[in-house]
C-alpha cells in the first residue's frame, strides 16, 4: 500500500502532541516533587526559612534586637558636619579610589577579614559609624554594619545608597586612596 | 539500512519427484558506503545526546549544591534581583535549587527527559533573560548562579555561560523530541 505523506504528517503529529503532553505533566510533577521535597528539608533544618518572607526594608534593616540600622541623608549630613561620625565605605577599593565621602575609611567587604584590624584600630566601640556602598539594593553596607556590631561597635548606622545620594546632594567628596585603609 | 523484507520464501514444483520445493532466504542486511556514514552518525549524535545530558546533568548539581545549603543567602540574592514578587522570594530560594538538583539527577539517569529538557529551557532562559535586566538596569549584585558568597557579580561572561548550557539544553530537546521522527520512519518502513 503507498503511503501518503498526509499520513506520515498525521503520525508525526499525533506523536509529537502525546510527547508534548507528557512533557507537561513531568514538568508539574517534577515542580510538586521538587516543592514536597524543599519544604520537608525545609521544615527538618534547624534555622527554617520563613516560606513567606518579610521584605519590608524596615525589616531588612534591622539588627537582632530590632533595632533599625538605616539612617537618612539630613540625619548623616548633620553628623558629618559635626564630624562627631566615622563613614566607612563598604565598595571595592576601587571604586574607593575613584570617589569617596569626604574623610571616609576604605573597608571592601570582600577583605574585611583583612583589613578589619587595621582600619578601625583608632576606632573607640561607641563611636558612631555609618556605612555605605552604592545602589539601592547594595548589599555590602549592611552586611559590613551587621559584622561591626557582631565585632563590638555599638553605634552602627547604614546609609543606603549612600554614595549616589551624597553625590546628588553636593555633599563633599575626595577621590584617592586613604591613610588607614589602605590593603 | 535498509531491509526490505525480513524474509523471502521461493516455492517450486519439481515435475521429476512430483513435489514442491520450498525455499526461505534470509535477507542480509545490506552495507555500503552510506550505512557506514549512518552508522558514523549514530555513534556522533549518541556521543553528543549522552555528553549534553551529562553536562547539564552536572551543572544543575554543581548549582543546587550551595543553595540548598545556605536557602537564606539565596533569598537575600534573589531580593537582589528586584524581579519576584517579596512573597515568592523565600518558597523560590526553597524550592528552585531543589528543582535544579532533581533535575540533574535526572538528566543523568534519564528518566522523565520531555519534561526535564522543556523545565531546563525555560529555566536557563528566565536566567538569562534576569541577567540581561539586570545588567541592563546597572545593578551591581551577586550572582548567586553556583554560590551564595559573594564575589561572583553578574557581568557578559555569566550570561554567556548560561547562553552555552541553553544551547545544550535546545540540542537535548531536538534530540528527545526528533526523536519521534525515527519512531514513525521505522513503523513505515518495517
Amino acid at each position: 500500500m503507498p503511503i501518503s505523506y498526509a499520513w506520515i504528517f498525521h503520525k508525526r503529529f499525533k506523536m509529537l502532541k502525546q510527547k508534548c503532553l507528557q512533557a507537561i505533566w513531568q514538568c508539574s510533577a517534577l515542580i510538586v516533587l521538587a516543592s514536597l521535597l524543599a519544604f520537608s528539608i525545609n521544615y527538618l533544618r534547624n534555622e527554617r526559612l520563613h516560606l513567606f518572607g518579610n521584605w519590608t526594608p524596615e525589616a531588612r534593616l534591622m539588627d537582632s534586637s530590632g533595632k533599625r540600622l538605616d539612617i537618612s541623608l539630613p540625619e548623616a549630613k548633620k553628623l558629618f558636619l559635626q564630624q562627631s561620625v566615622v563613614f566607612i565605605d563598604a565598595r571595592p577599593q576601587d571604586d574607593y579610589e575613584k570617589g569617596h565621602i569626604k574623610r571616609a575609611l576604605c573597608l571592601p567587604w570582600n577583605e574585611v577579614d583583612r583589613n578589619f584590624m587595621r582600619v578601625t584600630e583608632d576606632i573607640s566601640p561607641d563611636t558612631p559609624i555609618i556605612t555605605y556602598c552604592a545602589g539601592e539594593t547594595c548589599e555590602l553596607s549592611h552586611n559590613l554594619a551587621i559584622f561591626l556590631l557582631d565585632m563590638g561597635f555599638s553605634n552602627v548606622r547604614i546609609l543606603i545608597n549612600g554614595w549616589a545620594l551624597w553625590k546628588e546632594e553636593d555633599l563633599p567628596i575626595e577621590s584617592g586612596s586613604s591613610t588607614a585603609g589602605q590593603g | 539500512m535498509e531491509r526490505r523484507r525480513s524474509s523471502h520464501r521461493i516455492r517450486q514444483f519439481d515435475c521429476r519427484t512430483r513435489l514442491i520445493r520450498v525455499e526461505y532466504f534470509q535477507w542480509a542486511p545490506l552495507e555500503g558506503p552510506t550505512e557506514k556514514m549512518d552508522k558514523k552518525r549514530n555513534n556522533l549524535s549518541r556521543f553528543l545526546y549522552y555528553g549534553s545530558r551529562w553536562i547539564l546533568g552536572g551543572v544543575f548539581i554543581y548549582a543546587s549544591y550551595d543553595k540548598i545549603l545556605h536557602p537564606a543567602a539565596f533569598s537575600k540574592i534573589i531580593y537582589n534581583y528586584q524581579i519576584l514578587p517579596d512573597g515568592l522570594i523565600n518558597l523560590t530560594a526553597l524550592v528552585l535549587p531543589m528543582l535544579e538538583l532533581i533535575m540533574g539527577i535526572f538528566f543523568w539517569v534519564g528518566f522523565w527527559m520531555p519534561g526535564t529538557v522543556i523545565l531546563s529551557n525555560i529555566l536557563l532562559v528566565s536566567y538569562i533573560g534576569a541577567l540581561i535586566l539586570n545588567l541592563a538596569r546597572g545593578l551591581d549584585i551577586n550572582c548567586g548562579c553556583f554560590s551564595t558568597s559573594s564575589g561572583s557579580s553578574i557581568n557578559v561572561e555569566t550570561i554567556l555561560w548560561d547562553a552555552a548550557f541553553l544551547a545544550l539544553s535546545v540540542y537535548l530537546t531536538v534530540a528527545v523530541f526528533g526523536s519521534e521522527n525515527s519512531r514513525v520512519l521505522k513503523q513505515i518502513h518495517g
